[in-house]
Order: C-alpha cells, then sequence, then structure tokens
C-alpha cells in the first residue's frame, strides 16, 4: 500500500466547549486553555480518555471549557481527587489545572504526597501571585511587599516559590512557562503529558484585573527560556540555580528523571498479591469458620 | 449446676496474652456450633497496656456480649481495677487468680457484697515448667478455665495449632503443653468448690468474624474495587484488610495522607467509574464533611463508613458510643442530600455494605454507615448461611446506570428525569463527555448561578430521597404487634434491646421494639403504623445529648403519648439489664 500521510484526525476546536469563559480580558489563563487545546491536539489524545480536575479559583473554570471529561471539584483537592481518577482508571490522561492559591495554600498538604507518589498525572498551577475569584487578597506566591487588600500596609510573608518547592520536594517533573507563550506552553504541556509520572507545570499567568498589565510585562520581560542544548534536565543542581534565580523565570523543562510511576508500582503490588492461588469471594468466608 | 450460657471476663497487661486467650476461646466454641461473642477492651498504650476481654458462650442464640461476668480470669488485680467500671461481676463471681499476682485483701477492687469463689493457680511458674517459657501463662490459665468449667477442650487444641500453625510445630507443643499443665493442675490439684458446669451439644462449626473485617468483607462482594482512607481507632481494620485483599481482585487501596484526601480519592475513583469506599471514625468524618457536600451535588457515588468512637474531639478512641448521628444526618454546608445506615450485629454489616453500593450506586448519592467500636471490634459467631443464604442470594449487584446510545447523541449528565437519577457516565465512554461540578450546574453540567435552576436542580437531587425511603426501608421489629409500650435504639443497641424485650415478653410485660437499618431518609411509614398502638416510647442511645431521640421527635407525632428518652454516654455499650430496667419503669 502506498504511503498515505496520516490523517490529523482532531483538531484544536475538538477539546474546546461552547462555554464562553468567565476570565477577564487580558487574562493569562485563556493562554493557558488554549495551550493545552494545542497540546492535545498535538497528542491526538482521544477527548473521551482526558480528565480534567480543578479546584477552585479562576483557573479552576478550565474544565468548563474543554470538551474532555472534567471536574470542577472543591478547593485545594485537585490533588487527591486526580490521584484516584489515575489509579481507578489508570488509561486515562489525567490534567489537573489550578491557581496558587489552591495549590500552594488550601491544597499545599496534598501536593508532596502526589509528588512522592509520582501520580502520573500533569499539574498546571496557573500562578497570577494573587486571588482573583475572591476579587484581590493575599496568595502564598505574592511578593514580600506586596498590597493587596488583605494584606493592606503591604504583606510580610515569605513567598512559595513553586519550582523550587517541586524540585525540593522531589518532583521528577518540573517545568515553567509563560502564558504569553502558548506555543512553548503547549510544548511544554505535551512534555508534560508525555512524562511517567507527576509533572509539574508552573505557569505563569497575570492577572490583569488585580495585577494590572505591568504583571504581564514583568513576567513577560523577565521570561528566558531554556532548551536541552544549554540545560541539561537531568542536571538537579543545574535546575536548583535556575529555580534560585528570584528575579527572572527560566521557562522550558527544568527537571526530568524517569521513575516508576504510582499506577505501575500498584500493578506490582497487584500481580504479588494474585502469586498465591486468589479463592472466589464466597470462599473467603472459609477463613472465618474455626 | 448445669449452664448453657457463659460470661468469662479476663484481665491482664498487654504480655499477659489476655486477647488471646479470648480469641481461642471464642474460636473453640465457634468450631463447636456455639454462639459467641468477644469483646476486647484496652488501655490507652500502645503494647504493653493493661488489656482486657470478655468472652460470652452459649448454647442458645444470643445477641449481646451478656450482663454480668461469671467467670473471672485475673493475671493482676491493678490491671482489672481499670476495667471495673466497664465489667460487672455476678454474684457469687468464680475467681481464676495468679498465685503470684499478692494483692492483700482489702485492695482487691471487688465490690464487699459480691462473693468470691478462688481458685489460685501458679500460671506463671506452670507455664515456665510444661511449656519453657513463662510467656505461656495465659494458655495455662486457658486450661485452667476449660477444665473447671467444661469448656470445648478439643476445640482450644484446634484453636492453639491454628494460631501457632505459621510458627513452628515447637510453638505450637509448647503452648499445647501449657494448656495440658493447666487442665492436669485442676484435675490434681483443685477441689471443684463452685457450681458452674457448661454443658452443650455439639453442632455445626459457626463463623466468627468482627464487624470491621464483615463490612470490608460486603463491600468486595458488592464489587467495591477502590479504598481510599486514613489510619483512624477502631475503624483501620476494615484498610488493612482491603490492602490484603482488594488488589488480589483487582482492586486498589490508597492510603491517604489525610481524610481531606481519603474521600478525595473515593470521589475521584468512583467520577472514574469505580465502587468506592473509605472508613473512618468521628474526627475522620468531621474531615470529610465537605466533601459529602460535594459527592452529593455532583452525584458520584460514594460509600463511607463511620465506626463511632467516643467524642468530641480525640474523646475515647478505643471505645463505643453512637454520638455521631448528628454529623452524619445534617454534617457538611448546604442543603446536601445522603442515606445513612446502621448495621445492627456484625453479620449485619455485610448486609449494609451490600445495601450501601446498592443504593449509592442506583441513586448516585453518598453513603454514610454508622457502625461503631461495639460493633467493628468485638468477634460474634453467625450461621454459615448468614451471608449468602443457601446458594441463593437476595443481594444486588447495583451499577450506575449508563446512558443508552441514543441518549449519548444529545447527552445531558445532569438531565431533569422522575426519579432524579440522570444517567452517568465515566471517563473513557466515547461521546459521554461532561463536567462534573461541585458548582450549582445546569443539565449540561455547565456552571450556573441562575436561581431558577439552583432550585430545579436542589429539588432534582432530592427527588430521589422518596425511592430509596420506597426500596429502603428496613427496620427490626421485636414483640407482639398489639404492645402498648414502645421501645426504640438503633444500631448496635439492638442487641441489649432485643434481648430485654424478649425477656420482658416472656415475663408477661407487652413490649415492642423498633431497630431502624436506615436511618436516612427515615422509615416514617413505618414507624407511624408501630407507634399507632402505643401509649408509651421510650428512646434509647448511646449519645449524651440524646441526639436519636431528638430527630425522632423531627419526624413523629407522638401526640399525647409519654415519651421518655434513655441516653447516655458512652464508653461501655449497653447492658440488657440496664435496658430491661428502663423498659420495666415504664410498666410502674
Amino acid at each position: 500500500m502506498a504511503e498515505v500521510a496520516e490523517q490529523v484526525k482532531h483538531k484544536l476546536t475538538d477539546y474546546k466547549s461552547d462555554i464562553a469563559p468567565i476570565w477577564c480580558p487580558g487574562c493569562g489563563d485563556f493562554g493557558v486553555v488554549n495551550a493545552i487545546y494545542r497540546s492535545l491536539a498535538e497528542l491526538q489524545l482521544e477527548p473521551e480518555n482526558v480528565a480534567i480536575i480543578s479546584g477552585i479559583g479562576c483557573s479552576s473554570r478550565l474544565p468548563g471549557y474543554m470538551s474532555t471529561y472534567g471536574f470542577n471539584t472543591v478547593h485545594g483537592r485537585i490533588l487527591p481527587i486526580a490521584t484516584g481518577v489515575k489509579m481507578a482508571n489508570p488509561k486515562i490522561t489525567v490534567i489537573g489545572a489550578g491557581g496558587d492559591g489552591d495549590g500552594f495554600s488550601i491544597g499545599m498538604g496534598h501536593i508532596p504526597h502526589a509528588v512522592r507518589r509520582n501520580v502520573d498525572m500533569t499539574y498546571i498551577v496557573m500562578d497570577n501571585e494573587i486571588y482573583g475569584l475572591t476579587k484581590g487578597q493575599l496568595s502564598p506566591t505574592a511578593h514580600q511587599g506586596d498590597i493587596t487588600k488583605t494584606s493592606i500596609y503591604g504583606s510580610v510573608e515569605t513567598p512559595i516559590k513553586p519550582v523550587k518547592f517541586m524540585l525540593g520536594i522531589g518532583a521528577t517533573f518540573v517545568a515553567r512557562t509563560y502564558a504569553g507563550n502558548p506555543k512553548h506552553m503547549a510544548d511544554i504541556i505535551t512534555k508534560g503529558i508525555q512524562h511517567k509520572g507527576f509533572a509539574f507545570i508552573d505557569a505563569l499567568s497575570s492577572c490583569r484585573t488585580f495585577k494590572g498589565v505591568d504583571q504581564n510585562t514583568y513576567m513577560r520581560k523577565n521570561t528566558y527560556y531554556v532548551t536541552e542544548e544549554d540545560h541539561d534536565p537531568s542536571d538537579k543542581d543545574a535546575a536548583l540555580k535556575l529555580a534560585n534565580d528570584s528575579d527572572r523565570f527560566a521557562a522550558g523543562v527544568l527537571y526530568q528523571e524517569e521513575a516508576a510511576s504510582y499506577d505501575a508500582l500498584y500493578a506490582n503490588v497487584q500481580a504479588k498479591s494474585q502469586k498465591t492461588e486468589v479463592p472466589q469471594i464466597q470462599e473467603l468466608l472459609h477463613r472465618y469458620i474455626p | 449446676m448445669k449452664s448453657h450460657d457463659l460470661v468469662i471476663g479476663l484481665a491482664g497487661s498487654g504480655g499477659d496474652g489476655v486477647i488471646t486467650v479470648g480469641e481461642l476461646l471464642v474460636k473453640a466454641a465457634a468450631g463447636e456450633g456455639l454462639h459467641s461473642f468477644m469483646l476486647k477492651s484496652f488501655g490507652p498504650q500502645i503494647r504493653g497496656g493493661e488489656s482486657s476481654c470478655r468472652v460470652r458462650m452459649s448454647e442458645k442464640q444470643i445477641f449481646s456480649h451478656g450482663d454480668r461476668v461469671q467467670v473471672l480470669g485475673v493475671f493482676s488485680w491493678k490491671d482489672f481495677k481499670r476495667f471495673r467500671g466497664e465489667m460487672s461481676l455476678a454474684n457469687p463471681v468464680v475467681i481464676v487468680q495468679d498465685s503470684a499476682d499478692k494483692t492483700p485483701e482489702e485492695d482487691i477492687p471487688v465490690d464487699k457484697e459480691v462473693k468470691r469463689i478462688t481458685y489460685e493457680v501458679p500460671l506463671g511458674e506452670l507455664a515456665k515448667e510444661k511449656a519453657g517459657t513463662g510467656l505461656a501463662k495465659n494458655i495455662v490459665m486457658l486450661g485452667v478455665l476449660s477444665e473447671l468449667f467444661n469448656l470445648p477442650k478439643d476445640g482450644v487444641r484446634t484453636a492453639i495449632a491454628k494460631r501457632f500453625k505459621k510458627k513452628s510445630q515447637e510453638v505450637i507443643d509448647s503452648n499445647l503443653a501449657g494448656f495440658d499443665a493447666g487442665v492436669e493442675y485442676v484435675q490434681n490439684e483443685l477441689e471443684k468448690i463452685d457450681e458452674i458446669d457448661f454443658t452443650y451439644t455439639p453442632t455445626e462449626p459457626k463463623v466468627v468474624m468482627e464487624g470491621n473485617e464483615t463490612f470490608a468483607y460486603g463491600a468486595l462482594y458488592a464489587g467495591c474495587r477502590f479504598f481510599g482512607g486514613y489510619p483512624i481507632t477502631p475503624s483501620s481494620e476494615v484498610m488493612e484488610w482491603m490492602s490484603r485483599e482488594l488488589p488480589r481482585y483487582g482492586g486498589t487501596m490508597v492510603q491517604a495522607e489525610d481524610e481531606l484526601a481519603a474521600i478525595g480519592l473515593i470521589i475521584g475513583a468512583s467520577f472514574a467509574g469505580e465502587k468506592s469506599m473509605t472508613s473512618t471514625s468521628g474526627p475522620g468524618l468531621s474531615l470529610m464533611s465537605e466533601q459529602i457536600g460535594l459527592a452529593s451535588i455532583s452525584e458520584i457515588p460514594i460509600v463511607i463508613l463511620d465506626v463511632q468512637r467516643g467524642g468530641p474531639s480525640t474523646g475515647i478512641p478505643t471505645k463505643t458510643e453512637q454520638s455521631d448521628l448528628n454529623q452524619a444526618l445534617y454534617g457538611t454546608h448546604g442543603d446536601a442530600n445522603r442515606v445513612v445506615l446502621a448495621p445492627a450485629d456484625v453479620a449485619d454489616c455485610f448486609d449494609v455494605a451490600l445495601q450501601a453500593f446498592h443504593i449509592s450506586e442506583k441513586y448516585q448519592i453518598p453513603v454514610i454507615v454508622l457502625s461503631d467500636q461495639y460493633i467493628g471490634q468485638r468477634k460474634e459467631t453467625f450461621d454459615q448461611n448468614a451471608l449468602f443464604g443457601n446458594g441463593q442470594s437476595h443481594h444486588k449487584f447495583t451499577r450506575r446506570t449508563l446512558p443508552t446510545d441514543e441518549e449519548l447523541k444529545d447527552y445531558k449528565r445532569f438531565r431533569y428525569t422522575e426519579t432524579g437519577v440522570s444517567p452517568m457516565t465515566y471517563p473513557g465512554i466515547k461521546k459521554g463527555m461532561y463536567q462534573a461540578a461541585g458548582i450549582e450546574h445546569n443539565e449540561l453540567g455547565a456552571p450556573s448561578s441562575d436561581v431558577d435552576v439552583h432550585a430545579k436542580m436542589t429539588e432534582k437531587r432530592f427527588r430521589k430521597d422518596k425511592y430509596i425511603a420506597k426500596e429502603l426501608n428496613f427496620v427490626r421489629f421485636y414483640g407482639p404487634e398489639d404492645a402498648e409500650v414502645g421501645v426504640v435504639g438503633w444500631g448496635s443497641s439492638k442487641g441489649a434491646i432485643k434481648e430485654a424485650v424478649m425477656r420482658l415478653n416472656d415475663e408477661g410485660y407487652s413490649v415492642r421494639a423498633a431497630v431502624p437499618q436506615v436511618l436516612a431518609p427515615f422509615p416514617q411509614e413505618k414507624f407511624e403504623t408501630w407507634l399507632e398502638p402505643l401509649k408509651k416510647v421510650l428512646v434509647v442511645e448511646l449519645s449524651y445529648t440524646a441526639q436519636f431521640f431528638k430527630y425522632l421527635k423531627g419526624f413523629l407525632r407522638f401526640g399525647d403519648r409519654e415519651l421518655h428518652s434513655y441516653a447516655r454516654s458512652g464508653g461501655s455499650p449497653f447492658n440488657v439489664q440496664e435496658i430491661y430496667e428502663q423498659i420495666k419503669q415504664e410498666f410502674e
């Protein structure tokens, strides 16, 4: 048979729902959702085999704008719920999508556990350093001195640095990207999805309404791109060095290592448990008859 | 004196092996077809603290642990003292004590009016001499008890051999030697000065299980293949059981980082198509509250088992109470429907597990099961065909309804339907994509803050309750239908209520008890019928604030009937005598 060029089956719009986003004009999250469409189309994933799990916040409205499976859950619980989805149905591509408050404040307790389990999912945190949905309160990633509705005299708290934090707790894939560059973002998301294990993506996504146009300018000006040519993603020290650059944002795959994912390891547990003969469930009763 | 129903109590410190003795006795009894109960009670220490157990064995069916301890095995009076409040003694009581314990007469923690018939046995010495280790003194005690009271000795020997099978033949032999040393000591050195002589006719062996493992077993049988949980006393046995068994049947057990994650895991797994459950106790249920609402509004089936303990806060983790009722019925913000079930005994845990999954799957609703420490951690015997029937199962294995191909053409996940139940897809199903949401949503799952949508959707979700109530309304009734005195309790109180009512009925008192298996939606009709002939109603529960009493008052029109509440703090379960006396007061 003659070679036939592989037909593009799914278009970008196949992943898009009919619902118009509630986001403000100029919101970085538009860039993120567009990058997700683009990445899924690139990977030609069947929409029914993708589940996007979100929490609460502006960015967590994202599943509504997708035509895949989605779950807009409660504040801070993206990771346990996404882990449940993945472990119950490992064939599904699971994406977590939420904001800095949802992840690094109320949901913080779950992050190290999803990381140490190496759940095979992609966790995109749209970081705008502010609480947008509740209209302008202090975020855990806000800078010291930031004036918000709940830090009228300037924040005195040290911000969480997502990339550094994720490297520190042993994430097997850590990347950063910027919503103003959807092409780069799509590429990073694709790499995250392809990573077998927990992929963390720090998505710089500015808030026009509560941080003004300046935030986006700041993000764009200070983002610089690293590629495999100038940065070895298997070098954790180098990745930490990039993460420590507090004035500027290194974007790209900063760190990646291969490690067995939770579902793969659990499949081993199942195999091990089945080594001895598994009786019919009714037969288990005999264990309790002396 | 021939005895057909015997209650044996044991107390010692952790290293004494008190629980082992109890377990071996129950297994021996079950092996002979006797009905048996075993209750454990511990001090707060992780290892080596004081522990006690009581074993009841009887030829006829029993429903509770028995009120008074007729035979007490004591390794140390100091340890017994800690359990004095929860172990009332018969009068006279027969005591077998280690002669190594030199507690002076005046310090023995037994009421002066109780007559003690005491056998002193050098348990430790005999163990060292005959079994080769002082550690076997519990087994020597077992030999003494078996010989003195004519307990099933062969059954005990079999149970010993089975228990130490995984160790070595040497260990088995040493324990059997310890057992025989106890038997022989009685034969050669003791003169029988009490009158207890346990007699029975052996029948087909019975099953011995604890409520926690029975529930886990029922869940597995019901098709549960995902468990997410966080360890908490007194429910951890469920999770441990699942950890061992689920992977063998292709399922998954995840130990969560906390209860927020535990319920999140099962909501996620159920969204992904798997029958899912968690188990916890009061503090864990508190942490899960928010996401009970998520499961309710996003119509995701889940089963939550709450093995209640003394509360609030840390309370008494190792002891029973029925004080999570309000939390199960009402916990979470907003108008969130859920089903609340309560098993009444160990075998019932199996049935309730099946019911819980059937209802949660059929109606896409969270189901909370209120067990408690008294059921969860006690051992109880039941007939071999109690769970599965005679090869014929009446159980329903329901799975959520999937949309038809026709429905998938224009799929609306939250379509308004007559029953409130809308067909549900899960990831992987073509054309079935939708967004589940904790945010209010329209039929498609799209977020909506429209007040009419909210009103209509809330009504849709609550419409299920009516249909659930129609098929889920099991209430246990005991006593004559025309009785004028009624007693009502729930969950694990059943045992004491049933025995008390049977005793009163035998004595000519006309009293009828009602114990619902389902607490929400409330089985209104059945209760109204029960209530009709009654002139007096007594509500009993292990909750100081009388949560059940107040709940009933919200549903039932008691009219001019006299209404009494017997509500006390938990810790120890109800005794039959206690309920008996409370009911009897209604006749005065």
